[in-house]
Formats: C-alpha cells, sequence, structure tokens
C-alpha cells in the first residue's frame, strides 16, 4: 500500500512539474501577451494541482492536507482573476509583443 | 435576521476556518485571524453584497469532475502546442453571446472559462463576451454554450434565500 502511494506520489509530481515546464516553455515560445496568459494560467494550475495532489498522501496531518488544498484553490483563483485584468488590459491597449 | 447580518456571520466563519487551516491553530495566531477575518468579510460586503441568489451544493459537486477534466485538457492542449515544434496556433477573438446579464453569474461564468481549454476572456461589448482563443478553429463557441449550461444549474438567479 505504502508503496502504491510513493507511486502515485512519483506519478502525480513528476506529472505536475511536466506541465510547470510545459507553462514556462510557452511563456517563452508563444508570440503575444495574451496567448502567453494562456500558457501560464492554464498549465500552472493543473501543474500545481498535481503537485498538490502527489502530496496529500504523505502528510502528517489532515490539516496539512487542508492546507494545501487551499494553497491550491488561492492559487487558482488569483491566477483566474488576474489574468482576466492582464487581459482586459491587454486588449484595450491593442496588439502587442 | 437581516440577510446582511446572516452573510456576514456566515462568510466570517468561512474566512477564520480558512485562516485556521491555513496558520493552523493556536490562541495567539487565532487573534490575529480574527482581525483577518472580519476584514475579509468587511471588504467582501462591501464588494459583493449579498444578493438572493443560491448555491446548489449537489449541482455544484457533480460540476467539479467535469471542471477537473476541462482544466486537464486545458493544460494538455497548452503543454501540447508550447512543446510542439510547428508551434501550431491560430490565435484570435471570438464574441460569445452570453445567457445571462451582465454581473454575479456572468463573472462566475467567465471565471471559469478562464480556466477551459483554449479560452481566455478579456472584455466585454454589450451582451457579448469578448474571448481570447488560442486555436479559433476549434468548436469555441459550441464549447461555451454547453459550459454555460453546466454552470447555470449550479447557480441559480433571483430565487432561494442567499
Amino acid at each position: 500500500m505504502s508503496q502504491l502511494l510513493d507511486l502515485w506520489s512519483i506519478v502525480a509530481v513528476s506529472a505536475g512539474v511536466f506541465f510547470f515546464l510545459a507553462g514556462t516553455v510557452g511563456l517563452l515560445r508563444f508570440p503575444d501577451t495574451l496567448t502567453r496568459l494562456h500558457a501560464l494560467t492554464k498549465a500552472d494550475n493543473l501543474g500545481l494541482g498535481l503537485v498538490v495532489l502527489g502530496l496529500l498522501p504523505r502528510v502528517s496531518s489532515p490539516l496539512a492536507g487542508l492546507k494545501l488544498v487551499c494553497v491550491w484553490l488561492l492559487v487558482l483563483l488569483a491566477g483566474a482573476i488576474a489574468s482576466q485584468l492582464i487581459a482586459r488590459t491587454a486588449h484595450r491597449s491593442g496588439p502587442k509583443a | 435576521m437581516s440577510s446582511v447580518v446572516s452573510a456576514a456571520l456566515v462568510r466570517s466563519a468561512i474566512f477564520l476556518m480558512f485562516w485556521v487551516a491555513l496558520i493552523g491553530f493556536s490562541f495567539s495566531a487565532l487573534l490575529v485571524g480574527c482581525v483577518a477575518a472580519g476584514s475579509a468579510t468587511w471588504v467582501s460586503l462591501r464588494l459583493l453584497p449579498p444578493t438572493p441568489q443560491r448555491v446548489r451544493l449537489g449541482a455544484l459537486v457533480l460540476l467539479l469532475p467535469r471542471f477537473l477534466w476541462q482544466s486537464l485538457l486545458a493544460g494538455w492542449d497548452v503543454a501540447r502546442r508550447a512543446f510542439d515544434p510547428r508551434l501550431p496556433l491560430r490565435p484570435g477573438f471570438v464574441a460569445f453571446r452570453s445567457a445571462h446579464a451582465p454581473g454575479h453569474l456572468r463573472n462566475t461564468f467567465a471565471t471559469i472559462s478562464s480556466l477551459m481549454p483554449g479560452t481566455l476572456p478579456c472584455g466585454e461589448d454589450g451582451n457579448d463576451i469578448i474571448f481570447h482563443c488560442l486555436d479559433v478553429g476549434q468548436p469555441i463557441l459550441e464549447q461555451l454554450a454547453a459550459e454555460e449550461k453546466a454552470l447555470a444549474h449550479v447557480l441559480d438567479e433571483g430565487t432561494g434565500d442567499g
């Protein structure tokens, strides 16, 4: 059982790291502000979520697990709102690289 | 009890629970937490006054797997395009005629859709929400309409007691 949980942690955290990398590659390769926002918000939210899911079986107490989930939710909410605000500003000020 | 008072009580309790989850439980931390939760409640009542809108918790739980699946697709979509040497992007703008009036429900929809594959709300034009899309060749309008319909079951506007 504990080996299965270890395997889950390794797979989920590695997948999370993959999506963080994808978000960063997107940030560097995508052509303008708006497409880069897509890369950052979507890939990084998923990456963080997978890292949190991978770490959940390893927490010392349920409260620590709740804390991890809360951090994910806060980042999700902050990312969704900040990306909309940046997108609105970028859209208003016209297409720029 | 007036709706503002009950909303304030519920919200401050939620903020305080959030504080305890993040900081941990101790007397000194709880003192600071009470001040923080009180301030957060005051700001939330000013920015988001209680409305007669009801969230159906059962429907919300049903929506969760769909939301998580869409997040996974969104992340995968970005990763696929970012790692592809040809960088397959067809970015552009799409106007989506929202079924909801401007306000809380529409904002919730826009916020959720910003986490969906390939769409990013970047403004409004009358009844339309303007979305920036990574690939305008995708069936974006159909996808957004389906999301909006799924969300409409969760948020019930104008009925209930908040």
